[in-house]
């Protein structure tokens, strides 16, 4: 017995709850037997990893259920050695690169070479080539997408490549044009209540409208996170009754205290202790890209309409420093600066257009 | 010749060798100049005294009439010379040096009949001989008072071997020629005697291990004796205290470098905190117990030190290794030879320029230390590590140099009691001192060895020693220098004497005069002294002292130029992501006034591009950037600096943070390895749980609420069923997880149950829980722990088979229980099995336990073995390979286990 999360997940294409058009076709697509390197994306929770799951089925049937998950190491130029972890069956092989960081083009290079060169051996296999997923391909490196992209040509009657990706901004153009693009959209509300709703009654319980409107907006879209926190609420309070408050993931409720200290005061002081909270975040392996956003997004919410604006154009700039750079905190901090500065602009010039 | 009485007293008080032309041009002798002028006076005094000596010099033959001949002033000069032959032929005197040496070498007989140089040089047999010469009228001449002086030159002549060598002895060869290769000695009874001469020994000797040899034969002759023969002004210099004089050398003084020529020869001459050369002398000393053995250490031991050596066998100081550490140029390693030659050891010095792998301390110091000496050397050996902080010792690894070191000198020689028939595997433990120097103790690669090193830190002396000695060279070599100058000189190298002295030779090798002008001229551009990282800080948030300014003396626009200043004292350093970090830390608290953060909004840019250059640098490999960096960091001087600041404290908050967020990282990991077992047991597709952000975002937190139901504190029997289905749920999910409730002891004895893996840690924010999850109570995680364990236990046997033993007995008999059995990564956190036991008994529900008594788990470890007995004989075991599982163990198994 596991989370619901995972036990009532679908299985199979049929199973799905919505998106039945995009289920349709990937149905038809595994049918025809010309089956192409594929490109999922789409929002966190939308059902990616499912529909790839589900498609799989489609194609090899149960077997790619029975899956071993194994730890492969590769050796970098420097000798150092990378672990990645391999979920394979005997059709398919999933891997996640971006746990190797900067060597990622190493395990495409070796293991997707290794596959490729490898024949299906079973005969009794429905297709002729084998499957490797690829997930967070949108954090593979620059140097790792250019190592696929010729992989995905050359090896095309061995392989085929799925990609799952939560956008497609930064894969590299080539990949996006090899691939057949598959957008999943983040179910919309009805569709998260519905799921809600079958998951309620495969359980056996009764779900007032009312808590799945709560959860609902709460999980914007994100499934995986209408349903924990479904289960979460089930198991804080059994009989899902009287005063919910639907619980905020910690990191998010302190993101937000942040976000209340940088609009209610703007002194050095007020930076050096949005600066220890900052710590904090990063210390808890927060994303330092979520911790800017869901700051950002929650000062915007707080401030003037004029400085709205501004304040996210420059949560972007920092952001993508960010990325670029290694020391996170020092572009959070920058970001806080910029907008105690130009908060104190906008308010001094507010008081003086009232003297005037 | 009381003037040469004196002189080589004087000489002898100066812990001097026994002056002799024929050495004086190898040895560094030295003779304070400064003394020369009261012994010149003294020769006019006490010219009387001259009288019995030309009666020796009439009996000791024809080199009196060649002085005779001489005239009185030149007798003077000539005793001056004599003074001077032990020194080099130097100063003033560059002209009359030609007719110095002349001299020197005519009359060498006559100095050679010093009768203080006779008891110096004298070894035993001599001074038995002189002790008898009173009495005895004897020793081929006539009278008492003359055979006096006479013995003694007999005996000097004697002693001193270089006559055959010495080339202008033919005066000599005429006066002793019996006395060649022997001496004569006469008994009470007229007996002669002829004592061996000594072969030559002393004279190829370092200096200081003859002077110090010297000073123990002066002292064994008493010293009222002593001050008989010494006239009264000999007397009040020999009880002057010995005044801090440079050695000179007397070889071709342009070839060396004053550094090399001015370095401190003896332990008085050593500058700088007397207390520093104190400490390192007697850390050496403790050692002469061990290594020259029991006689020297007596007087120690009865000082009350004998619990020091109490715990070591060979009366080894406690801590074996000493670690000088201090800014360069101040003399630590002169300080360590100086010491050590003083304690009569050889020095064995490893420095930078040699290898200094782990291996060369097995190679080359190990067998070294462990015979005690040197090849071809007498002397005991002293092991200086100079330069250690750059040695390899950094890192975990068992093989650097400091790692070796340190478990050289911490051996200890447990074998040695049973005897040393056990041959060359004994290890023997190190019986030698070593002293390692280096610039910086607080090195990372010294971490190891600074618990078992005696530390010492030398700090800069006081700049007017430092001028003090500085100018003593100067008038040796000529110089015309002015005081101030000196200082300003000081003041530059802060305190490095060395770098102080290479200026002054770059200065000598243009003018004769330094003045402050060309001090300033030479040292343009010097590199700043001190390299670490707070003082680059404190450079770049503060301006430059008034002091420093006046001691660099730039001129206020000079002053004003900090660009190429700072980045120069940045890149020196070469951590410029330390800098930045603490440029970082530090900026926002300095408290300026600024309204519109425009100054921080600067700062924070340049920090921007300063990680948007090193990122780019290392991660396209670009390091043609790395010379741009420390540009980079510069704007905050002119942005922040403000005189009169506090100093820049480093800030730790950085370095905490990284390793809370490594911890944090690795039960992250532990979690996303939980989830690994859980999706290859179930099946499930739990692995897509494992991604980056999906983990610390959405499961971490909402996990941390799943597995915290609001559960009462009571008995699992007599739980309502809304409870019990709760209960089950939450055992299901913590079971599937493999997330454990582990009992643990706290600091107070107070038993607690811990998380394990302890992802808890992620709904804690400040050190406080979210309020939302409650704290669950001991009685429940107690009354959880033990149901989750049961469910696991009872997984694993599902999966090992039914009819197995579990896990347990497969680590207590290896007879028969050789069951595919399940490693799992998580199963080495889990605690002893017995302390399984115990809570599964305690834990389990009644009816499981009497109802299925296969269960093996459930058993006391009293009638287990008869259990396993009794279930290998009643049931049939059948094998069936389980597809898709990996977990399997291989290994060879004997038929008759099966049976």
């Amino acid at each position: 017995m596991s989370l619901w999360v995972d036990q009532y997940r679908p299985r199979s294409l049929d199973d799905l709850h919505y998106h039945q058009g995009l289920s349709a076709r990937l149905g038809s697509l595994a049918a025809s037997g010309d089956f192409p390197h594929m490109l999922f994306y789409g929002p966190s929770g939308a059902g990616k990893k499912t529909r790839i799951a589900c498609t799989l089925k489609e194609l090899f049937g149960p077997g790619v259920e029975k899956i071993k998950i194994d730890q492969r190491i590769f050796l970098t130029p420097s000798k150092r050695k990378l672990e990645v972890n391999l979920v394979q069956s005997n059709f398919h092989i999933e891997i996640t690169p971006s746990e190797t960081g900067n060597y990622d083009r190493i395990v495409i290079q070796e293991l997707l070479k290794e596959i490729a060169q490898t024949q299906q051996v079973d005969l009794n296999a429905k297709q002729r080539f084998k499957v490797v997923i690829i997930n967070e391909a949108d954090s593979l490196s620059r140097d790792a997408q250019a190592a696929l992209r010729r992989t995905m040509e050359k090896y095309m009657s061995n392989m085929r490549i799925i990609l799952c990706a939560n956008s497609t901004s930064r894969l590299i153009a080539p990949i996006r044009s090899r691939c057949l693009l598959m957008r999943v959209a983040a179910p919309d509300s009805d569709a998260t209540g519905i799921v809600l709703d079958y998951v309620a009654r495969r359980v056996g319980f009764d779900l007032t409208p009312d808590v799945a409107r709560h959860i609902i907006e709460d999980a914007a879209g994100n499934m995986r996170k209408a349903l924990l926190v479904l289960e979460a609420l089930k198991m804080q309070s059994p009989d899902l009754s009287g005063n919910l408050s639907i619980a905020k993931p910690d990191w998010e409720t302190y993101c937000h205290k942040v976000a209340d200290l940088i609009v209610q005061e703007q002194t050095p002081a007020r930076v050096m202790e949005v600066r220890a909270k900052f710590y904090e975040l990063l210390s808890h392996c927060i994303p330092p890209t979520v911790i800017l956003k869901t700051v950002a997004e929650r000062v915007v919410e707080r401030v003037d309409e004029a400085l709205k604006a501004d304040i996210m154009h420059w949560a972007a700039f920092y952001e993508v420093r960010m990325r670029v750079g290694s020391k996170k905190i020092f572009h959070l901090e920058a970001w806080v600066v910029k907008v105690m500065s130009l908060y104190k602009q906008f308010f001094y010039s507010m008081d003086l257009t009232g003297f005037d | 010749m009381a003037v040469f009485l004196s002189n080589g007293l004087l000489s002898g008080g100066q812990k001097e060798p026994v002056i002799e032309p024929s050495t004086s041009a190898k040895l560094p002798s030295f003779v304070p100049t400064n003394l020369l002028n009261p012994i010149e006076e003294d020769t006019s005094t006490s010219t009387r005294h001259v009288e019995p000596a030309d009666v020796n010099q009439g009996l000791s033959g024809p080199p009196t009439f060649t002085l005779d001949t001489e005239t009185t002033t030149k007798l003077r000069s000539f005793v001056s010379n004599a003074l001077l032959s032990g020194a080099e032929p130097v100063d003033t005197n560059q002209g009359p040096s030609a007719r110095i040496s002349m001299l020197n070498t005519e009359t060498t007989p006559v100095s050679r009949s010093f009768v203080s140089n006779g008891l110096l040089s004298g070894t035993e047999p001599m001074e038995a001989n002189q002790d008898q010469s009173p009495q005895t009228p004897i020793l081929n001449t006539e009278t008492t008072p003359a055979s006096r002086s006479f013995v003694s030159n007999g005996l000097l002549s004697g002693t001193t071997s270089s006559t055959s060598s010495f080339p202008m002895d033919r005066p000599l060869q005429a006066s002793s020629s019996t006395l060649q290769f022997n001496v004569q000695a006469r008994t009470f009874s007229g007996k002669a005697v002829y004592i061996r001469k000594k072969s030559k020994l002393l004279t190829n000797q370092p200096m200081q291990q003859l002077s110090s040899q010297k000073i123990g034969k002066l002292l064994d002759v008493p010293i009222h004796r002593l001050m008989d023969e010494l006239s009264a002004a000999t007397a009040a210099i020999l009880a002057a205290p010995p005044s801090r004089e440079i050695a000179t050398k007397d070889n071709a003084p342009e070839n060396t470098l004053l550094v090399d020529r001015y370095r401190p020869r003896r332990y008085v001459e050593l500058i700088g905190s007397e207390r520093v050369a104190r400490d390192t002398m007697t850390w050496v000393k403790m050692w002469d117990w061990c290594v020259f053995g029991r006689k020297k250490g007596k007087k120690r031991a009865r000082d009350g030190d004998e619990e020091l050596y109490d715990d070591d066998e060979y009366h080894r100081p406690r801590d074996k290794l000493l670690l000088l550490s201090g800014p360069p140029g101040l003399g630590k390693t002169t300080l360590a030879h100086v010491v050590a030659r003083q304690a009569g050891y050889e020095v064995l010095e490893i420095n930078a320029s040699d290898a200094r792998s782990g291996q060369i301390v097995d190679d080359r110091i190990k067998p070294t230390l462990e015979a005690g000496a040197t090849i071809g050397s007498k002397k005991p050996v002293l092991l200086i590590i100079d330069e250690i902080d750059g040695a390899t010792g950094a890192g975990d690894s068992s093989a650097t140099f400091i790692h070796k070191l340190v478990q050289l000198t911490q051996q200890r020689s447990k074998k040695k009691r049973n005897g040393q028939k056990n041959g060359p595997e004994v290890k023997k433990p190190i019986l030698r001192p070593i002293i390692c120097i280096c610039n910086d103790h607080n090195a990372a690669s010294l971490a190891k060895l600074r618990p078992y090193a005696y530390q010492i830190r030398m700090s800069r002396p006081a700049d007017i020693h430092t001028v003090k000695r500085l100018r003593t060279i100067c008038d040796a070599e000529g110089l015309k220098t002015e005081t101030r100058a000196l200082g300003t000189l000081v003041g530059i190298a802060r305190g490095d004497l060395r770098s102080c002295l290479n200026t002054l030779q770059f200065i000598k090798s243009r003018s004769d005069e330094v003045t402050e002008a060309m001090i300033r001229r030479a040292t343009a551009g010097t590199r700043e002294a001190d390299n670490t990282i707070s003082s680059a800080l404190n450079s770049l948030f503060n301006p430059m002292t008034r002091k420093r300014v006046k001691e660099l003396g730039l001129t206020e626009d000079q002053e004003g130029r900090y660009v190429s200043r700072l980045s120069q004292e940045i890149d020196a350093i070469g951590k410029e992501s330390s800098i930045a970090t603490g440029c970082f830390a530090h900026y926002a608290n300095l408290r300026q006034l600024d309204a519109n953060f425009s100054r921080y909004e600067k700062a924070n840019e340049w920090l921007g591009v300063y990680d948007y250059m090193t990122s780019a640098m290392y991660s396209e490999g670009e390091f043609a950037l790395s010379q741009y960096i420390p540009y980079l960091l510069i704007p905050f001087h002119p942005l922040f600096q403000e005189r009169g600041s506090a100093r820049v404290e480093r800030s730790q908050a950085d370095w905490e943070h990284s390793q809370t967020r490594r911890t944090n990282e690795e039960i992250y990991k532990s979690l996303a390895g939980c989830i690994r077992i859980a999706s290859g047991k179930l099946g499930g597709s739990y692995r897509q749980f494992m991604t980056s952000p999906v983990l610390e975002t959405e499961f971490a937190p909402y996990l941390n609420r799943i597995i915290s139901p609001p559960l009462r504190p009571v008995n699992s029997q007599i739980v309502r069923p809304e409870e019990r289905t709760l209960l089950t749920r939450l055992i299901s999910i913590m079971a599937s997880l493999e997330l454990r409730f582990m009992q643990e002891r706290a600091e107070d004895g107070q038993l607690t149950y811990r998380l394990d893996p302890p992802i808890d840690v992620f709904v804690n924010y400040d050190g406080k829980r979210a309020v939302d999850i409650a704290v669950t109570r001991y009685a429940v995680r107690h009354l959880v722990a033990g149901e989750v364990e049961a469910k696991l236990t009872g997984q694993r046997v599902d999966i090992v088979e039914k009819s197995k033993p579990s896990f347990r007995s497969f680590f207590g008999s290896s007879d028969r229980s050789n069951a595919p059995s399940r490693t799992r990564p998580g199963d080495h956190a889990d605690g002893p099995p017995s302390k399984r036991i115990k809570v599964d008994l305690a834990d389990k529900l009644p009816t499981d336990f009497f109802g299925r008594p296969i269960d093996l788990t459930k058993l006391t470890v009293a009638n287990q073995a008869h259990q396993k007995r009794h279930a290998a004989k009643c049931f049939k075991i059948s094998y069936r390979f389980a597809e898709g599982n990996s977990a399997a163990v291989r290994r060879p198994v004997k038929l008759d286990s099966f049976l």
